[in-house]
């Protein structure tokens, strides 16, 4: 008779020290501890049947988010045997590696702030008649991708399209109808111009992202547009709800000066809680929230704001948002990436000083 | 070149929650550029929608200053582009909205008939004027950014939603005005490639997301991390070290270039 073999735990499995002095068996020991040194799996395709092509402008060497999920999109979309392509419009300094873009091709000239839609349409136009892409991904948005990927759709009638989708997987797309009160959904066409957000950018693989150059071959084309200037409105004439950067007041300031000039030494549009606007600090049109304005700006400075859910519903489009307050336990300190805790006014004072030496070594390097 | 013809092209639009049917905002801000653009100019104006002349909804653009709507009758098989492009052939200037809110609101339509008509379009316009021979429009982009472009006419020009213009509602001119039905109908499509499967919005839409094959144990930790969403709370530190910490912030993610 056998002894089958007894299932021994052993007695150097890896176990850490909790803060109280118990040893804590730490299960998987091996991957936890690795997790983030682990470099993600490189995707490659060897033998390319197919290619999904992604095209999208960049802004001052890099892509937005929008565009990033576009690419991703494509990524997560393409099978084993498909290559994912992009293609930037304009300078690129930004590795699209971790986006999962197995090449890169940047067409730098092609700048989104120069309008050449004729110039730029025949170009991607080439490209495609070259590679011959399964389907084309755009990030449909004001900074010019929307525009290009609409006049694409309208020059080769011949593919199918969709725009503004806001759902997608590998069978179909869906878009809002009729005002946002209907869903419509078909199966993947060839054009797609993406809304933003639909998109995960977070992938379990890394790609190659090789990188090659084009240049303009066509430039004998025909411009009916004459491109006269771009223009960047004043930060404190801009309407809040295109603002980039808002420093918010609530009824923890006091003195709305210190205010005032961090918001202009940050160049930054202001806004106000209710209460603040309520006690005479700001006028109405500073409101931000469900009975005031709804903003989507990068940067949100809320300062002595409480962060009340009707506060809120103003800035949930708000990439990050940075609160100062006094209170551990504000529900702004739940929303805020980054929170501050202590007095506004102390805490604005030190930040105006910093900033205007910031300001003033950089004038020195750069003279 | 004188602007002598002025077209607008209006769809119609509902009441989101109540479903009346009422105009598009953003076509009634086309709508009073034109307006104001062929008195400047002198210069005639057709109002022009594919639809449903009995659609309530068109009396609001008599009473935001159309004299006259001039309708093409429509089937659901119909191309609307074909018809527009075959009544716009000496139209200067033809306006519309950025996007619809009846049918698809893809915002494609200006964009087709642009190419059909072989004439430039420019999207997104807030404002207008003529310099020349050219048509001067200011372009909205976002974060404050506004372009100037020029273009000779004809050409489509798609007006942006922000456009600074007040729309003037006068009862009288609802009453005055007039809603014609064409004669001749809308063109029938040719096999269009997508069918559509419509259905009232009852859920969010799902994000797309690449599948993970995680263990037990992974699926475990992911869930936990992301239980605590808060971001960085700082307690420690003098007033000016909390600065810093607010400073860096803005430094590492490039919300601030200096
Ligand atoms: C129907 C309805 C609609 C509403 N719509 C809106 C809206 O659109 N927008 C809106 O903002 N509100 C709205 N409100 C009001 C909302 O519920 C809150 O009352 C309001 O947002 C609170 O403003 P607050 O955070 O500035 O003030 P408070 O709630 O008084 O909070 C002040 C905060 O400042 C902090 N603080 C105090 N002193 C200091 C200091 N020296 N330094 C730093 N921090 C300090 C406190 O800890 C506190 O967190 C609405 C309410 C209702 C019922
Ligand atoms: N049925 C229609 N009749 C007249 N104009 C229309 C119609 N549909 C769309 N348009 C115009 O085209 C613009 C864009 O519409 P769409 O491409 O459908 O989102 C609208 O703002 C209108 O100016």
């Amino acid at each position: 008779m056998t002894m089958r073999n007894p299932i021994r735990i052993s007695p150097n499995r890896p176990q850490q020290s909790s803060p109280n002095g118990l040893k804590r068996i730490v299960l998987r020991a091996s991957d936890t501890i690795e997790m983030y040194a682990q470099p993600k799996p490189l995707r490659t395709v060897n033998n390319p049947k197919a290619s999904y092509l992604v095209i999208a402008h960049s802004e001052r060497g890099s892509l937005s988010d929008h565009a990033l999920q576009t690419i991703a999109a494509a990524a997560i979309l393409a099978d084993a045997e498909t290559n994912v392509l992009a293609l930037i419009l304009g300078a690129l300094t930004d590795d699209l590696a971790n986006f999962g873009a197995d090449q890169v091709i940047v067409i730098s000239e092609l700048d989104f702030e120069h309008f050449q839609p004729e110039l730029e349409l025949a170009s991607i136009s080439a490209l495609i008649d070259s590679i011959q892409p399964t389907r084309i991904f755009m990030p449909d948005n004001h900074t010019g991708d929307g525009d290009l990927g609409r006049r694409l759709i309208a020059r080769q009638k011949t593919k199918t399209a969709a725009t503004q989708v806001i759902e997608m997987n590998v069978d179909h797309v869906a878009t809002y109808q009729a005002g946002g009160t209907l869903i419509a959904q078909t199966t993947l066409p060839e054009i797609i111009l993406l809304a933003a957000n639909a998109v995960d950018t977070h992938l379990p693989f890394i790609a190659l992202a090789q990188r090659s150059k084009q240049a303009i071959t066509n430039l004998a084309i025909a411009n009916s547009y004459q491109d006269l200037d771009m223009q960047t409105i004043a930060a404190t004439e801009i309407a809040l709800e295109e603002a980039d950067f808002i420093v918010s007041a609530g009824n923890g300031v006091e003195n709305v000066a210190s205010l005032e000039s961090l918001a202009h030494a940050l160049q930054a549009s202001i806004g106000a809680s209710r209460v603040a606007v309520d006690d005479g600090k700001f006028s109405r049109d500073k409101q931000i929230g469900a009975s005031g304005k709804t903003v989507s700006a990068s940067a949100y400075l809320a300062i002595g704001i409480s962060g009340a859910v009707q506060h809120l519903q103003g800035i949930k489009d708000c990439r990050h948002v940075i609160a100062i307050n006094t209170d551990t336990s504000a529900p702004i300190v739940k929303r805020a990436d980054l929170s501050v805790i202590g007095d506004a006014e102390e805490i604005m004072r030190a930040l105006i000083n910093l900033i205007a030496e910031a300001k003033s070594a950089n004038l020195k390097v750069a003279a | 070149m004188n602007i002598k013809h002025i077209t607008v092209l209006v769809s119609t639009g509902r009441h989101p929650t109540s479903g009346v049917p009422r105009h598009c905002r953003n076509d009634s801000l086309a709508l009073t550029i034109g307006v104001d653009l062929s008195q400047t100019k002198a210069a005639d104006l057709e109002v022009l929608h594919a639809g449903n002349a009995n659609n309530p909804a068109l009396k609001d653009y008599l009473a935001l200053g159309a004299d006259q709507i001039n309708v093409i009758p429509t089937e659901p098989d119909s191309d609307i582009v074909d018809s527009f492009a075959e009544r716009l052939g000496d139209a200067d200037l033809i306006l519309t909205g950025s996007r619809a809110e009846n049918g698809q609101d893809s915002g494609l339509l200006p964009y087709l008939l642009a190419e059909k008509l072989n004439i430039p379009i420019i999207a997104n316009a807030l404002e207008l004027k003529q310099e020349g021979d050219k048509l001067e429009v200011l372009q909205f982009f976002p974060k404050g950014k506004r372009r100037r472009v020029a273009v000779t006419l004809p050409a489509i020009i798609a007006i942006h939603p922000l456009a600074a213009i007040e729309l003037r509602y006068a009862y009288v001119r609802q009453q005055q005005g007039k809603i014609i039905a064409l004669t001749k109908p809308a063109h029938v499509a040719a096999e269009s490639h997508l069918q559509w499967n419509i259905a009232p919005k009852l859920r969010k839409p799902i994000k797309l997301k690449a599948p993970e094959n995680l263990t037990g144990h992974e699926r475990l930790l992911a869930a936990i991390t992301s239980e605590n969403k808060g971001g960085t709370v700082v307690n420690d530190g003098n007033c000016v070290e909390k600065a810093q910490v607010i400073l860096s912030y803005l430094r590492e993610h490039q919300l601030i270039a200096f």
